[in-house]
């Protein structure tokens, strides 16, 4: 009998540890800048998924293409057709885990998220500095990273290559909300 | 229960336990799909050729509209710079919402001013759900403002007018090839000839198919089920290439229509598509495109931590 305590203790563990500890953000938001001499770019996703489960500090963000607005309508077009081709690669995804995650802490600190982030068919390796809040209750991530087009095989046309910046600053920021699934 | 029961049931319910245990990344696609998206350019211009295509232009942007035709007379020798004769039209378009826009133009050869109003109805939707087709709705007039010959017909404003409605209906298949069934309904204010109907109908199909990001080869073709009588008319045909950057749309076009108002270039195509002078014309459109509407005026990029 000695032996079924353990498993049954580690049973219950891992059911419990499944369900209650996830949180979830459903409009999270997520801008890119391209600056140039030329013209400057700038877009935006509002419902940007994202989800944490607080257990281990793993993260998961998922970016759907399409949903950027752009200052100009033609841009969306352009870049869903042309660029960033979301009729294939329809979203853009993170997987990572919140380094030294530690769910008790309330005060405003900053972590680093290390991680993969997949675009346009391509993955590469990320380390974002975070800043993790918790305001009444509710986590809030934010942070900035950068993006070198050249690395996701982005054919940009030599016409308008001074249009596009080699590299694309991207903003993020992140509400969550208990999730049960 | 023997020691080997417990482990056997104990193994169970944890591998039970971990069937059920989500990758986070599967979780949010399940999420995701919850959201009904839709497909995007279809055509990129509004015009696949001569024709309209679905596509409407967004909230806030007015497009400069230029499109010519240039063709030689069938004498042997000319010495006409370029082409022997052009015609132009300048039109100015614009999207009042998303799915809403009209412009107005004007064309040099055939004295043809033409307005049009066009309504997206039904965007095709994304993987299978939602609508199969988009649908749009176009309604053209056209004022003909030239000299009416004919002494038996009397000058008033409704003998000048004709309308082309249309239902646009596409379906794009692949991220390379969408193609355009129109229905369409013409009404003819002139009427040359007793013998003649003034009201047609017609259908088009057009398609294009994208030979890289930026370009793709477009055709289109209309067929006229009652034509006029007292002349002959061909159907109009072109085949060509469509190159976006930037703004800056353009399109290259080798057809027999020589109108570009609906009513004109449907109904009434006086010569075959074929390779022979004044059949053949060049078609050059070009399209520039201003945003009014700037969105996202008030986004700042943050300041890094």
């Amino acid at each position: 009998m000695n032996i079924l305590i353990p498993i049954l203790f580690l049973v219950s563990f891992c059911v419990h540890a499944q369900n209650t500890e996830k949180i979830i953000a459903r409009l999270g938001n997520v801008a890119f800048f391209s600056y140039t001499s030329v013209e400057n770019i700038k877009a935006q996703n509002n419902q940007v998924l994202s989800i944490i489960d607080l257990s281990n500090g793993e993260i998961a963000v998922n970016i759907l293409m399409n949903a950027f607005v752009f200052e100009k309508a033609l841009m969306r077009e352009h870049f869903n057709e042309s660029y960033i081709e979301s009729d294939i690669y329809p979203k853009a995804t993170f997987e990572g885990t919140i380094s030294d995650f530690d769910s008790s802490q309330s005060e405003p600190h900053t972590r680093i998220v290390k991680g993969t982030f997949t675009m346009h068919g391509v993955t590469k390796t990320l380390d974002i500095k975070t800043k993790i809040e918790k305001i009444d209750g509710k986590y809030i991530l934010t942070g900035t990273f950068e993006a070198v087009v050249k690395d996701y095989d982005i054919k940009i046309p030599p016409l308008l290559a001074g249009n596009i910046a080699k590299t694309i600053s991207v903003d993020f920021r992140f509400e969550y909300d208990p999730y049960d699934s | 229960m023997t020691v080997k029961g417990a482990f056997c049931i104990g193994m169970l319910v944890l591998t039970g336990s971990f069937g059920f245990s989500q990758n986070l990344l599967e979780i949010l696609d399940e999420e995701q799909d919850k959201v009904p998206q839709f497909t995007e350019a279809t055509f990129k211009t509004t015009r696949i050729t001569f024709g309209h295509s679905i596509e409407t232009r967004k909230k806030g942007v007015l497009e400069l509209f230029v499109s010519n035709r240039f063709w030689n007379t069938p004498e042997e020798r000319t010495q006409s710079f370029l082409s022997d004769r052009m015609s132009t039209r300048i039109a100015l378009e614009y999207g009042f919402t998303d799915r809403f826009s009209m412009g107005f133009g004007g064309t040099t050869w055939d004295g043809l001013f033409d307005g049009y109003a066009k309504y997206k109805l039904v965007q095709q939707g994304l993987e299978g759900k939602g609508s199969p087709v988009s649908i749009t709705l176009f309604q053209n007039a056209t004022y003909f403002s030239e000299g009416i010959a004919n002494d038996a017909i009397a000058d008033d404003f409704g003998n000048r007018m004709s309308y082309a409605s249309q239902l646009l209906i596409a379906r794009k298949f692949s991220r390379k090839f969408s193609l355009q069934v129109t229905p369409t309904f013409i009404h003819r204010g002139l009427e040359f000839s007793e013998e003649d109907p003034q009201n047609h109908f017609a259908v088009g199909i057009g398609g294009r198919y994208k030979i890289g990001n930026h370009m793709s080869f477009v055709s289109e073709y209309y067929a006229v089920a009652n034509p006029i009588e007292s002349f002959n008319t061909y159907s109009p045909f072109a085949v060509g290439v469509n190159w976006e950057i930037g703004d800056l749309m353009m399109q290259f076009q080798l057809t027999n229509a020589l109108g570009m108002a609906e009513p004109a270039f449907i109904a009434q195509t006086r010569n075959n598509f074929n390779f022979r002078n004044p059949n053949l014309n060049f078609g050059f459109n070009v399209a520039y495109i201003m945003h009014f509407k700037r969105k996202l005026k008030g986004l700042k990029q943050e300041k890094k931590p």
